[in-house]
This record gives structure tokens, C-alpha cells and sequence, in this order.
């Protein structure tokens, strides 16, 4: 009779515990937030002094054609296919760069290290990278700065002594401000809302949890977190942790927030499959192939990321600004053309600004 | 323990303690009192809805459950299978996605799944490989050649009709008759055909099994095939619950149906155990995931009670070898 009565106490365990009242959402860190002010209006910053490397013995090219090399972290997908376009869209409004794209077919350390290795031997005047790995990629990059190439990174960056400057292509406050305002456009100041993340230790997710919290208390107190519910990386589990949000709470549950690209079309899913599009609202990190379906049929409005095209866009204008002599050590900001200026954070890191909404209007343009 | 056990069981109602001391009995048990207790927290878990929630959740675990718990008890295992359903998803998909006829985007993945378990098959019976081995090399061949195929892209603009587990006859969602249906027709043949039987012959006491008839050789190798079936079922429902495939598993989708076979009583080391108890299992575990929510607890539990139910099941299923070995 040891298991039936184990097994019973193990059920009656579950029931009995009481959840801790907790300070900050669930699945969010306990690290310090900076939320952004509610009109959208940028932080101020503590200055950072620069921390990037600096080429030797660079040519002056000021004003003269360049050559750049793209190595991403593979080639072949939409994504990265979408920031070679916007250096593409750069170097022709520019005129005088001229830029191309190489990588390795996999998201593969070594083969990225043996490309740029290739082309830092051919002679390039600058090289932009998104690592696959930060430190594995570090030597050769410095082994480019030493021979005398600028050195940029966007996407993922390496250690920052082993480049010059990166591309940053969102920050956690302004990720955690698109959402929520993207939340309360659909359920209203006072609507009330769910999260589904990967887990609550997930770093990423975690800090825009923590910053979406400050963003909300700060902008919009009358706003209501319901809970926030793990569901890993895995679809299925989004799918039917969703599921049982939308059962536990029913009309009480006027939207569901997405943290990963997993979460993000899973809840989706399970709106449409329990027709309550319209009814429970989802907005999420994901990718527009990914949301193009549930956008398409009007069941999601906003889906928030950044715009590739425009963080490849703007690593080629910054690299041509830096070749220019316009973007220096210390400086705070940095023109990059149709985008405007931008802002240079944490000491050597352009900020593109911020995140970017794909809707029924512009998702269909994107294809990663 | 035995002797508390025999005392308290014998003599009073011996049928009855026959029946509680099933596992099935006991799941059955553990899941009625869950759904009173969180029901009686939150009537809302008992709602039309969410019971449909709980039975669908775990639904593509509870098939694949039933062709691992066949493995199982035939002394063998396999932890590729997290992979192979990833493999066989995205197999169905591509092939949908091609337009190939809808029917055989269903069809195609249990005739692979059951080539690729066929093959691991052949390896354990013939080559006495162990089956954790040879599962193991599986893993890795399934997981690297997914993610070198596809580069991690999902599948999207599936065809219209393609997507058989959101198909809701008489408002039932489809992968609850699988469940059902397959659960009790599996559990069927295991108890009354010749080669159901000879699984647990082959499992139990390998030995006794040859000298009465019964080739090891060909019953693994039959019990691996009909594995791979039901992995190709299960992989169905999976790649058809969504609109979109991911192509990448969930991860420990071999745990969890491990999970569902060992704690639905099948033992670990071969020759116990029926399929009834892992559907169970499954269902457990899915309607245990839901309550964690709805009676606000963290889902951090979910894992410690999976570990809990683990430990208690075995520990069971030992005590219970070794009372029946003391009575011979």
C-alpha cells in the first residue's frame, strides 16, 4: 500500500503550498531596470568611456571607395539574407562603398573564423561580422585591426576590444516599452494579461520581463499582470500552457504576451484554435514568417523585433562614418542616413533605435 | 513493509487489493484525487474545455508511450526517439509543403519511423548491441542530420487539410481517439496475441522464453517495428497540432515518454508493465501541468513531481519483484 498513499500525498503537496507573493513579475531577474519615459523620449545616459580596439596604421580613405566584407553567422537564411539587403540599400545610396556578403552555410565558429581569415589576407578596408561565438572569434578579429581594417559587428557582438564598434539592435528597456505599449493598444491601460516565457531563468526573457514590469508601473499602474506561465523552448508546451491560461482565466484574460519565438506563435495558436481572436489579444517576440499567418488572418496585430534590413543598413553607414573620420572615440551620436542619428551606447555600441512592429501592413515585405 | 502490506491486503477483500495494487489503479487513483482537490480550488479546471486541454496535452506522448512501453518490456529502450519524431515531423511537412497527396504526408512517416526503429532493431537482436547504445548513436545520426537539413527554418504555408490533430470530430479534438483507441487496441493484442505475449516472455526471462519457442531475435525486431509505428503516429500529431513545424524537438521529448512508460508501471527491466498505465501516465503528468496553474504553483514542481512519481514507481515495482520472488 506505499504507493497509492504516496502517491495521493504527492497530489494533496501540490494543493497545499501557497504561492509566495512576489515584488516583481514571475520569470522576471533582480537586476537593476532603467525604463524608458513613457513619451518614448530617450534615457539619459551615464556617459561609458570607449571600450572598442583601434586599427593600426589604418589608411585615411576619408571620402575614397571602400571595400567591405559581410561575414554573418551563416549565410542562406532569410534573416541574414534581410541585413545583406540593407547594406545593399547603404552602399547604393552611399556610392562609394562597395560591399558583399560571405559565410559559412552553417552557424559554424571555425568556418566563420576561416572566412574572415580569407579575406583579412585578400585585403579588405573594413569587415562586419555577427559572431558566432564572442571570444572565439576575438583573435581574428584583432588580427584584422592590427593589419590595419576597421572592424564593426552587429547582431551578436565579440569582446569589444576585438572590434571597433557594434551595432545594437535593441535594448532591453526599449524591447520591454514596444510590448507593453503594443499590449495596452489592444486591452486598454487597465486590461490584465498573461505571459508565456521559456523559463524564469532564461536571461534575455528575464530582463525584459523585469524591464516590462518597470515600464508598466511607471506608465501604465493601472495595468494587470495575471501571471506568467514556463513553457521552455518548446511548441507544443506554449501551445497547451496558453491553452490553460485561457481556461483558467476566461473572460478575465484580455491578453497574452509572448517572450520568445517559440511562445510567441504557440499562444497565437491557441487563441484561433479556442476562436478567440479579437477576444484575447497576443503580442510577443517572434519572427514574421513565423507570425505571418495569424497577422495575415487578423488575429495578431503587432508582433515586435527590430528590422533587419535596417541593422544592415546601418553597419555600413556607421563603417563608412568611421572610415570618414565622423564617428570617433567619445562621440554620442552617429548619422546613418534614412534612419537618422543614433545613439551610442554602453561606450562603443550604436544603438538602432527603437524596436521595430510588423503588422498586416509591412510582415509580408520580410521572409525570415 | 511486505509483511505490513500482506496484513493489511490478505484475507479482507483480496480482489479489491489486487486491483488497487495495479499501477493503472493506483494513476487512476492519483488523477481522481487531483481533479477533486484542484476542481474544488478552481471549478474552472473541471470545465468541458480544459479537460479537453489535458487529455489533447500529452496525447502524441501517450502513442509514443505505448510503442516505448512495448521496448520496454521487452528488456530494450530507446532514447532516439525524441529525435526520430522531429525527423518524422519535418519529413511530413517538407512533403506536404511539395504537395505530395495529404493522406500520404499522414502515411510516409510511420513507414520511415518504422525503417529507422526496424533498422535499430536488427542491431540489438542480431549484433547484441545494447539498445541504449545503439539508440544513443541513433540520437546523434536523427539530431545532427535535422539540424544540418533544415538549418533550424521552420515549416510554414502548410496545405489546407493537412492538419489532422486540429480536426474536432463530434467536437473531440482527433489526437484523443488516437490516444484512446491506439491505448486500448495496443492493449489488446499485448495481453491476448502470440507475439504480445512473447514481448513479455522475451522481457522477463529471456531464457525460459527460448526453450518454449519463442525466437528473441524476431520478437525484438518485431517489437522495434511496431515502435517505429507508433512514432510515426505520434509525429504526425505533433507536426499537425500547430500551423507552423518547428523544426526542432522539444527538449527531453525522450525523457518525457520514458517518463509516461516507466510511471504507467512498465518495468524498467523488462517483462512487466501494459500501455493502459502509460496513457495513463501521460494523462497524469498533462492534467499535474495544468493544475500547477491553476492552483498557482510554480511549474518548477511539474519536474520534481515527475521525479517523485519516477522514484516511487520504481522503488514499487522493486519491492514488488521482491516479494514475488520471496512466495516462490
Amino acid at each position: 500500500m506505499l504507493k497509492p498513499v504516496a502517491l495521493a500525498t504527492g497530489s494533496l503537496l501540490l494543493t497545499s503550498a501557497v504561492a509566495l507573493a512576489q515584488d516583481r513579475w514571475d520569470g522576471a531577474d533582480d537586476l537593476p531596470v532603467n525604463p524608458l519615459a513613457c513619451d518614448g523620449a530617450a534615457a539619459a545616459m551615464e556617459p561609458t568611456p570607449y571600450n572598442g580596439g583601434q586599427p593600426t596604421g589604418a589608411p585615411d580613405l576619408s571620402g575614397q571607395q571602400i571595400t567591405i566584407v559581410d561575414v554573418p553567422k551563416l549565410v542562406g537564411i532569410g534573416y541574414f539574407a534581410a541585413t545583406t539587403l540593407g547594406m545593399q540599400q547603404a552602399a547604393e545610396e552611399l556610392g562609394n562603398v562597395d560591399v558583399s556578403t560571405d559565410g559559412p552555410t552553417e552557424a559554424n565558429i571555425d568556418d566563420q573564423i576561416t572566412v574572415i581569415d580569407n579575406y583579412i589576407t585578400q585585403g579588405v578596408n573594413a569587415v562586419l561580422y555577427a559572431a558566432n561565438d564572442p571570444v572565439a572569434i576575438a583573435p581574428v578579429l584583432r588580427t584584422a585591426l592590427e593589419r590595419g581594417i576597421h572592424v564593426v559587428g552587429y547582431d551578436a557582438d565579440a569582446e569589444p576590444d576585438a572590434r571597433e564598434w557594434f551595432i545594437n539592435q535593441a535594448q532591453f528597456n526599449g524591447i520591454a516599452k514596444a510590448m507593453i505599449d503594443s499590449i495596452v493598444a489592444e486591452i486598454g491601460e487597465d486590461g490584465s494579461f498573461a505571459i508565456v516565457t521559456s523559463t524564469f531563468t532564461t536571461p534575455n526573457q528575464a530582463r525584459w520581463i523585469a524591464e516590462m514590469q518597470a515600464y508598466a508601473a511607471q506608465c501604465y499602474p493601472a495595468l494587470e499582470w495575471l501571471e506568467t506561465v514556463e513553457a521552455q523552448e518548446d511548441n507544443i508546451l506554449s501551445f497547451n500552457q496558453a491553452n490553460t491560461l485561457i481556461n483558467k482565466y476566461g473572460d478575465d484574460l484580455q491578453g497574452l504576451l509572448g517572450m520568445t519565438s517559440v511562445a510567441t506563435p504557440a499562444s497565437a495558436e491557441a487563441v484561433t484554435q479556442a476562436g478567440l481572436c479579437g477576444e484575447v489579444a497576443v503580442v510577443g517576440l517572434a519572427t514574421p514568417n513565423a507570425m505571418a499567418p495569424y497577422v495575415n488572418d487578423g488575429c495578431v496585430e503587432s508582433v515586435v523585433l527590430w528590422n533587419p534590413v535596417d541593422l544592415g543598413y546601418a553597419a555600413v553607414h556607421v563603417t563608412r562614418a568611421l572610415v570618414d573620420g565622423d564617428l570617433e572615440p567619445g562621440d554620442t551620436s552617429v548619422e546613418a542616413g534614412r534612419l537618422g542619428t543614433l545613439q551610442i551606447i554602453n561606450g562603443s555600441e550604436v544603438l538602432l533605435g527603437a524596436p521595430f512592429i510588423y503588422t498586416a501592413d509591412n510582415i509580408n515585405d520580410f521572409d525570415f | 513493509m511486505t509483511a505490513v502490506t500482506e496484513t493489511a491486503g490478505g484475507g479482507i477483500l483480496p480482489g479489491l487489493r489486487r486491483l488497487v495494487a495495479t499501477q493503472e489503479a493506483v494513476l487512476l487513483l492519483a488523477l481522481v484525487v487531483l481533479v477533486i482537490v484542484v476542481g474544488t480550488i478552481n471549478p474552472r479546471f473541471v470545465s468541458e474545455r480544459n479537460v479537453q486541454s489535458v487529455l489533447l496535452g500529452n496525447a502524441y506522448i501517450a502513442v509514443a508511450a505505448i510503442g516505448m512501453s512495448m521496448v520496454i518490456v521487452s528488456g530494450n529502450i530507446d532514447i532516439s526517439v525524441g529525435s526520430l519524431i522531429g525527423v518524422l515531423a519535418t519529413l511530413s511537412g517538407s512533403l506536404a509543403v511539395s504537395g505530395v497527396p495529404i493522406i500520404l504526408c499522414w502515411l510516409i512517416p510511420l513507414v520511415v519511423g518504422a525503417m529507422v526503429t526496424g533498422f535499430m532493431g536488427l542491431l540489438v537482436a542480431y549484433l547484441r548491441i545494447p539498445a541504449i547504445v545503439v539508440s544513443l548513436g541513433m540520437l546523434s545520426i536523427l539530431k545532427g542530420g535535422l539540424i544540418s537539413i533544415t538549418g533550424g527554418d521552420w515549416i510554414t504555408d502548410l496545405p489546407e487539410g493537412y492538419h489532422l490533430a486540429q480536426m474536432r470530430p463530434f467536437d473531440i479534438p482527433m489526437p484523443i481517439y488516437f490516444m484512446v483507441f491506439l491505448t486500448i487496441g495496443a492493449a489488446i493484442w499485448m495481453r491476448y496475441s502470440v507475439t504480445g505475449r512473447s514481448i513479455y516472455a522475451v522481457g522477463g526471462n529471456a531464457e525460459a522464453a527460448r526453450l518454449s519457442g519463442i525466437s528473441r531475435e524476431r520478437t525484438i525486431v518485431k517489437v522495434f517495428v511496431i515502435h517505429g509505428v507508433f512514432v510515426g503516429i505520434a509525429s504526425v500529431l505533433f507536426a499537425t497540432q500547430l500551423s507552423i513545424i518547428q523544426s526542432t524537438v522539444p527538449p527531453n521529448l525522450e525523457l518525457t515518454i520514458i517518463t509516461a512508460s516507466v510511471v504507467g508501471g512498465v518495468s524498467i527491466l523488462g517483462g512487466v508493465g501494459t500501455v493502459i498505465g502509460s496513457t495513463f501516465a501521460a494523462v497524469l503528468l498533462a492534467a499535474i501541468g495544468s493544475a500547477l496553474i491553476f492552483v498557482n504553483l510554480s511549474p518548477y514542481w511539474l519536474r520534481a513531481v515527475q521525479g517523485i512519481l519516477i522514484l516511487v514507481t520504481v522503488l514499487a515495482d522493486i519491492l514488488r519483484r521482491r516479494r514475488m520472488s520471496r512466495r516462490r
